[in-house]
């Protein structure tokens, strides 16, 4: 069964120059699972922090957050990144791999924390691979691929431990208009095949159309949700 | 998979990591070679013997005692045995041949050290000629001598008339039980330098370097000095009796203070480069801030970041410190022929090969949970947010 998500009363504020930020605002929203969504908004509106709530990356000041079956702000230390192991795949617009593994290393890096053997754990990576179609690049080195294909090893990694959760941040941000769709389309068919639930932070109006809706936020708070299926089976 | 990520990350800058590897080779291989060194000072003590005195001047050990001291000392209560000692300073075909020679009481000299053994001639045989001597097994390696070989030394102090040189025959070549009697030595007859002397074949002060003393069976050796040194408290000539421990320190210490500079700049230098280590380390650390965030967010534990970092660094120093005991232990042999003349028992002991071990392991550990504390604090959004 696909991933929920759930976000009630949310606040997150930070100290800034002895200034204090809210940048999330008693934000409440509910996700579906296995339904990707864009996610939207000015700078400040607090797109990644929510991203980063999500996945456990940071801690809500107040408010809950539940994903699937699981409060996450019960967990904390080692249960957290436990469950993040298991749970949430991420992508960022930096591609974040780790520049002295190859391809298929970085994709079994998060599989090191599962009960796997190195022969399972290598198959499982270089079915990862595949699936991004990136079969003929696996022992290259990062800086020996193109952005778009960094990126498709990042995404490869991000689904390697099948989680239920996959959490994007800007991941084209960095990719020409080509390499952006075909990365968007990617993770449309990973959506649709796999009943991933993805949220993706974007910028990008465009990319914003791959998803299913497209969550808009305003100064910490829900602004409207746009749905792209009805917008374009009306077009 | 997590090796080959310690290994990666070992070498991804691999100028860096040899250098800091090097480091740790040199400092452990120093620290073993000075504990060796201060090893082999403390045996030298440690291990004198206790039932002989040194009675030399009061004044120096470069000054001379009447002969007719002998007889005297040999008269005070627990005194079982004097044996007349004098340092001879010949030299071997070139200066830089240098080693120690005693003109001493062969017989007596013999019976006073049970811990040395011939193992080649025999001391009967050092008896029949007044030219014959005997010398440590170690001597014997250096120079390649035999039993039988003539060995000439022109005399420093005891220079001959002629200009000639003195002529000895080896006919016995001993090995030490004692780590405080050094191999490197040559003993001959007392009577063939002073009946030189006498005879006017050579020229020299006259008396005794040192009256070694060797104490009865059951003789108090603090009783024993104060009477020997009483015998001379008002002349003619003073005497510092000493036990043999006391003396060997007291030799020790006629080094000046080398040993102690050495000490102090070989510490200096540990200390230094075990700094810069853990500099660098902590700097390669800062390096992978990134890195640490990465693994973060994939669900890495602080539990499993620490190991990998500690891993990492304790790698990297048992490696480097594993080459400096071994190392070490290849140069024992050279270093020991360097500083065996004032440091008999200069050897690598196993305690000193466990130490530099500890020591790499230790740098390791320290090195590595250093920046893995504070990958601990290292918020992951932070982190990933640092520059590569």
């Amino acid at each position: 069964m696909a991933t929920g998500i759930d976000i009630q009363s949310v606040t997150k504020t930070y100290s800034r120059g002895g200034e204090t930020l809210r940048v999330l605002d008693e934000l409440e929203l509910g996700m579906a699972g296995g339904t990707f969504y864009a996610l939207m908004g000015p700078s400040g509106s607090g797109k990644t922090t929510l991203l980063n709530l999500i996945g456990g990356l940071d801690h809500a000041d107040t408010g809950s957050i539940v994903v699937g079956d699981t409060r996450i702000e019960n967990l904390d230390g080692s249960d957290l990144a436990q469950w993040r192991a298991e749970n949430v795949g991420f992508i960022f617009q930096g591609f974040n791999l780790l520049p002295v593994l190859s391809a298929r290393e970085n994709v079994e890096l998060p599989l090191l924390l599962a009960p796997l053997s190195g022969k399972q754990r290598r198959e499982q990576a270089e079915r990862a691979l595949e699936l991004v179609g990136l079969t003929d690049r696996m022992t290259h080195k990062p800086k020996e691929l193109s952005g778009g294909q960094e990126q498709r090893v990042a995404i490869a990694r991000a689904i390697a431990s099948d989680p239920a959760v996959i959490l994007a941040d800007e991941p084209t941000g960095d990719l020409d208009r080509d390499t952006a769709d075909s990365i968007l389309e990617l993770m449309q068919r990973l959506n649709k095949e796999l009943q991933k639930t993805i949220l993706m932070v974007t910028h990008d109006p465009q990319a914003a159309t791959y998803a299913d809706q497209t969550i808009h936020l305003d100064k910490g708070k829900l602004g409207h949700i746009e749905d792209n299926r009805t917008a374009a089976t009306g077009s | 998979m997590p090796i080959r990520l310690l290994i990666r990350n070992m070498f991804s800058h691999p100028i860096r990591t040899l250098l800091t590897g090097l480091s740790v080779t040199i400092a452990v291989f120093l620290l073993c070679v000075l504990d060796a060194a201060i090893g082999g000072l403390d045996a030298a003590v440690s291990q004198a013997s206790r039932t002989r005195l040194w009675v030399q001047s009061a004044v120096s050990l470069f000054v001379n005692l009447p002969d007719s001291y002998e007889s005297k000392i040999k008269n005070v209560p627990g005194v079982e045995e004097v044996v007349r000692f004098q340092w001879f300073g010949g030299v071997y075909q070139d200066p830089s041949n240098f080693f120690a020679q005693f003109a001493v009481d062969a017989r007596k000299w013999k019976e006073s050290y049970p811990e040395l053994e011939m193992i080649e001639g025999s001391l009967e045989e050092w008896e029949k000629a007044r030219t014959n001597c005997i010398i440590g097994t170690d001597l014997a390696s250096r120079f390649g001598w035999k039993v039988g070989d003539k060995v000439p030394l022109t005399g420093t102090i005891f220079p001959k008339s002629d200009g000639s040189a003195w002529d000895f025959t080896v006919v016995g070549i001993y090995e030490s039980k004692s780590t405080s009697i050094d191999q490197l030595t040559m003993y001959f007859h007392y009577d063939y330098l002073y009946e030189s002397l006498d005879t006017g074949a050579a020229g020299g002060p006259g008396g005794v370097g040192v009256f070694l003393t060797r104490l009865a069976e059951g003789a108090d050796a603090a009783t024993t000095i104060g009477a020997i040194e009483e015998l001379y408290q008002n002349g003619p000539q003073r005497v510092r009796a000493t036990t043999e421990g006391e003396f060997q320190r007291q030799f020790i210490s006629m080094l000046g203070s080398v040993p102690t500079l050495l000490y102090s700049i070989g510490g200096g230098v540990l200390f230094a480069i075990f700094f810069a280590v853990l500099n660098t380390m902590l700097m390669a650390a800062r390096e992978r801030t990134r890195d640490i965030g990465i693994l973060k967010s994939l669900g890495f534990t602080n539990g499993k970041i620490t190991l990998l970092l500690v891993a990492e660094a304790l790698t990297l120093c048992l490696v480097g410190g594993g080459i400096g005991v071994v190392l070490a232990i290849l140069a024992e042999r050279p270093l020991w022929s360097f500083f065996s003349a004032f440091i008999p028992g200069f050897t690598i002991q196993s305690n000193v090969i466990v130490q530099g071990v500890l020591l790499a392991a230790g740098l390791g550990i320290v090195a590595g949970l250093m920046p893995a504390i504070r990958a601990r604090r290292l918020n992951p959004v932070t982190a990933l947010r640092s520059e590569a």
